[in-house]
């Protein structure tokens, strides 16, 4: 009984707070936005963007958990993701699994290259540790790609709609209920990522990032803790490259194994802020939507320009997020308005 | 009462380097001993290789009977050795009590600390160091005696047996010593036997009943410290030849 008592009263003081009511502001925005337009059309033809947004805001806030939290720089995230991917488009097209269970399953997946990854790289720290991620994406992606073995991995051509028995299909074909799926998928992703990082456990996780050797001296079995870390945040790679498989009913090496993509996890979380696993959805957002904003003019060929070099001004000046200054003004803003 | 850290033979060697040669000695539970020898000497690699941090070329080390010999630094600090460093280093981003709750979550830490609860029980360490009313702030603008206190509070959420502190009085001022010496004695009276170097030798010659000497590596001397002081090589070893300083 008390514990149910101490909830609502910390999710009432949570909802007071600036984030808490930023944060449920924008989810009953998302949550009205589809029944928003009259015309079904239009409304479809953004909705299926803001699913998008909301597959890499999970694939951008499991990144930021092994990174910004853990220490763990990941540049070959794109492993888990289209490891995910792969698995869950495998098991639903030759296999005949039901989505719900290959999207899991797809996970368990990412999870058990988290280990095989994870392991090896114990050793290595810092620009290392990036650089031998980084490395096994590449070895990775070849391998998918190599004409000899596509028998098992099925070559440059990978999964479509029907390459199997089965059809890989979306996760439904209304749009809508595709929304609605993947956001309270990310709901509830976000809400378990952070009870982790708030956690005990969390803070241990913390003090490896912030001195690893400092964690070692205060009797943590730092090994143990940063494998752990690498499978949460495979995991939920896992569920987004899963999600992604069936937004593209297909899966090939460069669309879900390739280093973009990688590259598009440390955009979208530096973006909001390295440590705040919110700011990851922000960061997914807004590049989901800046990448549809250039299309549409036009202007497809930059995008990966005009992205590169968002992150070196992200990098060189907003070491914390650029969203963070500006959500620090709303805030004092907000202050204001409230007569504090 | 008995032998709780046992060094025999031990020796680092680093390429062409003999950081620590052949080097041995005793230390019985609840004493209260200090480790000297000019810069270089080799005394943060002993440190070191009694904790873990580095693997002793050959020789032994024994803890409670235990040889720890090339264990793992965290295995070694939850069976009862604990160690602060010569550049403090914290958990820059955590408050002040995460810093001293992550030691009392160690497998050690956590068999004291859970009757209270590792944060209630951290509070309580940071208290003793007189740091509490800083608990929600960062180290990273903290003075540098705050900094070592908060090293000291850091090995005590392990419940050391053992504690080696490394240098703990570099960068103090007089007021600042002296507040470390008092809690230093106060976990030596409540049991925990201490081994701690020094280059501030005044300080520490005052306050060990005895000291271990050694230079270029290699055991100089062992015994009070008027005795240590006036050993000859160790006097070379610090001031130099020349008949002026003897």
């Amino acid at each position: 009984m008390s514990k149910i008592y101490n909830m609502t009263d910390y999710i009432k003081s949570w909802a007071k707070t600036f984030s808490g009511s930023l944060t449920i502001f924008l989810l009953v925005i998302l949550t009205i936005f589809p029944f928003l337009s009259q015309n079904e059309s239009f409304i479809f033809f953004f909705l299926r963007h803001f699913t998008l947004a909301m597959i890499f805001s999970i694939f951008a806030a499991s990144w930021d958990f092994l990174t910004g939290i853990s220490g763990q720089i990941s540049f070959g995230h794109a492993i888990f993701f289209g490891i995910g991917g792969y698995f869950c488009a495998y098991l639903i097209a030759f296999q005949g699994f039901p989505i719900w269970l290959a999207i899991p399953t797809g996970a368990l997946g990412a999870v058990a290259f988290g280990l095989i990854i994870g392991i090896p790289c114990l050793r290595l720290r810092g620009p290392y540790l990036a650089l031998g991620t980084l490395a096994f994406s590449l070895i990775l992606l070849k391998i998918f790609l190599l004409g000899s073995l596509s028998h098992i991995f099925f070559g440059s051509e990978g999964i479509s709609y029907n390459s199997g028995p089965y059809p890989l299909t979306r996760i439904s074909s209304n749009p809508l209920i595709e929304y609605f799926i993947v956001f309270i998928t990310m709901i509830i992703s976000f809400i378990v990522i952070f009870q982790i990082v708030k956690s005990k456990f969390g803070t241990i996780l913390k003090s490896i990032r912030d001195d690893e050797t400092g964690a070692d001296a205060s009797g943590i079995n730092t090994t143990r803790y940063k494998v752990y870390a690498f499978m949460i945040s495979s995991l939920f790679a896992g569920i987004a490259g899963s999600f992604y498989a069936l937004y593209n009913t297909a899966v090939n090496p460069s669309g879900n194994l390739g280093t973009v993509i990688s590259f598009f996890a440390i955009l979208m979380a530096s973006l909001g802020g390295l440590t705040t696993i919110s700011g990851s959805s922000l960061g997914a957002f807004f590049f989901i939507f800046l990448e549809f904003i250039l299309i549409e003019i036009g202007a497809s060929l930059y995008v990966q320009l005009i992205f590169a070099i968002t992150l070196i001004i992200v990098v060189r000046f907003a070491e914390h997020g650029i969203l963070k200054p500006i959500i620090e003004r709303l805030k004092d803003v907000w202050d204001v308005l409230l007569g504090r | 009462m008995g032998i709780i850290l046992e060094v025999k033979n031990l020796t680092k060697k680093f390429g062409g380097l003999t950081a620590v040669n052949d080097f041995s000695f005793e230390i019985k539970r609840g004493d209260f001993v200090g480790l000297i020898g000019p810069n270089g000497a080799g005394k943060t690699t002993v440190f070191n290789l009694i904790s873990g941090f580095e693997k002793p070329s050959s020789g032994k080390i024994r803890f409670a009977g235990i040889d720890i010999t090339g264990m793992r630094p965290f295995k070694i600090v939850n069976l009862g050795i604990a160690r602060t460093f010569q550049l403090v280093r914290s958990f820059k981003f955590l408050t002040l009590l995460d810093n001293v709750t992550v030691p009392c979550l160690s497998n050690r830490g956590k068999q004291v600390s859970k009757k209270l609860g590792a944060e209630e029980y951290a509070s309580t360490i940071l208290a003793s160091v007189g740091l509490v009313d800083k608990a929600r702030i960062p180290p990273i603008i903290l003075p540098h005696g705050d900094l070592r206190k908060l090293q000291i509070a850091k090995a005590i959420g392990t419940n050391p047996e053992l504690l080696l502190l490394d240098e703990p009085y570099s960068g103090l001022s007089h007021e600042e010593s002296e507040v470390l010496t008092e809690l230093i004695k106060k976990l030596h009276d409540d049991g925990v036997t201490i081994f701690m170097t020094g280059h501030v030798l005044r300080e520490l010659m005052a306050l060990v009943p005895r000291v271990i000497a050694m230079h270029q590596g290699k055991f100089i001397a062992d015994g009070p410290p008027k005795e240590v002081a006036n050993n000859k090589i160790l006097l070379e070893a610090y001031l130099g030849r020349g008949g002026e300083f003897a």
